[in-house]
């Protein structure tokens, strides 16, 4: 029998914890950006954050799992995560490269 | 910043991301088409908008199927080397295609949400046959079998994970249609998991949600190193996403789903038409900005 192979149950917990508070920190950090502009302040950068971090959330996520992978000596997917993370680093090089 | 401008673009996103997540779709496919035919935005510029948003979405309601033990993370870590190969192929390839031809693939993208829309979606047959398989396949070794709670069984129902090089192709080009039309393409991806895989439907759903963020940003972090992200039109295309996907989520209890089902059909078909139009260079609609 199968038995609950591919289940993690404290990295899933983790995981949706960062996600959901990560969700609302870069909303709440957009809004704030709005509040400034609306007072009259240029605040183009506090919006920008918000929205960096909207990028990294996922980042994030794939970083923790790489942790808890090697942590549980599942060496396997250790790489398999570090391959998913030097993708979207590379994605990010090849981009400010080009710009 | 003009203040009316993203107060509209905040609207739209909350009305569309609810409506999406009424049906448990990302918002992203109907984003891109209203913000180019309606508020005048570029397609690139509104792409890379919509995968923001898309982010936003895919990171917000994540939480909930993590902890409703949906969520096979071992097949979407899997997956997600092929899905963010493939944004990247997409970011980079988005240059050198011409606009007719991108606004040709997102109507063939609505199109085919609208079939699938239409079909209903069944649990593939023989999830529970753990013995016909043999032990040297691909998912055996990466060890991707599982199980997930079932409310109505009122027990854990165990699944094998199926022909994983196949659906690791499609993947890739789930990937890069996500980052070319700026869509989750949760449209490719969830007949990719129902029929290369054979995951349970709850699964799938829950696994292509999960995998959605990480493609999603694959791209939006190298759309943000362009300096393609407009932050005055992202920023309230995202917030207005988290929140009508809130929205959406109790909608869904409230409103008799096969009406919703053929109103959206309508209104993916009307789209598609409208992606139909822009390709041959006939805009319709005000333009905003």
């Amino acid at each position: 029998m199968i038995e609950s192979l591919a289940r993690h149950y404290k990295l899933e917990r983790l995981l949706a914890r960062v996600l959901d508070q990560g969700t609302w920190l870069a909303s709440g950090i957009i809004c704030a950006g709005w509040l400034l502009a609306a007072a009259g302040w240029r605040s183009v950068s506090l919006i920008n954050s918000g929205i960096a971090l909207f990028l990294l959330l996922p980042v994030l996520r794939v970083v923790i799992m790489l942790v808890m992978f090697v942590r549980e000596r599942d060496y396997r997917f250790g790489i398999i995560a570090a391959v998913v993370l030097s993708i979207i680093v590379l994605g990010a090089l090849l981009g400010a490269r080009i710009a | 910043m003009d203040i009316g401008f993203s107060a509209w673009l905040f609207l739209i996103a909350v009305g569309t991301s609810a409506l999406g997540g009424a049906l448990g779709m990302a918002s992203g496919i109907f984003i891109v088409p209203v913000l180019v035919t309606f508020g005048g935005v570029g397609l690139r510029t509104a792409v890379a908008a919509s995968i923001v948003s898309v982010i936003a979405c895919s990171c917000g309601s994540a939480a909930a199927f993590l902890r409703a033990g949906l969520t096979n993370i071992r097949v979407a870590i899997v997956l997600e080397t092929a899905t963010t190969l493939g944004a990247l192929t997409g970011v980079f390839l988005a240059g050198f295609l011409p606009p007719w031809f991108l606004f040709v693939l997102f109507a063939l993208i609505l199109l085919l949400s609208a079939r699938q829309m239409l079909a209903r979606r069944h649990d593939p047959a023989g999830v529970m046959t753990p013995e016909e398989v043999g032990s040297s396949d691909w998912a055996t070794v990466l060890g991707l079998h599982s199980s997930y709670p079932d409310g109505a069984l009122g027990r854990d129902v165990p699944y094998r994970v199926h022909r994983v090089p196949l659906g690791l192709g499609l993947m890739y080009g789930a990937g890069l249609v996500s980052a070319l039309l700026g869509i989750g393409s949760g449209v490719l991806k969830i007949p990719a998991m129902d029929t290369a895989l054979r995951l349970p439907i709850k699964v799938s759903s829950a696994t292509s949600n999960f995998m959605i963020g990480v493609t999603a940003a694959a791209s939006g972090v190298a759309y943000f190193a362009l300096g393609e992200i407009n932050p005055d039109v992202a920023g309230p295309v995202a917030v207005g996403s988290v929140i009508g996907a809130l929205l959406g989520a109790r909608f869904l209890m409230a409103v008799s789903g096969d009406r919703l089902r053929l109103f959206f059909v309508a209104v993916l078909i009307a789209l598609a038409v409208q992606m139909l139009l822009e390709a041959f260079g006939i805009h319709l609609g005000g333009h905003a900005s």
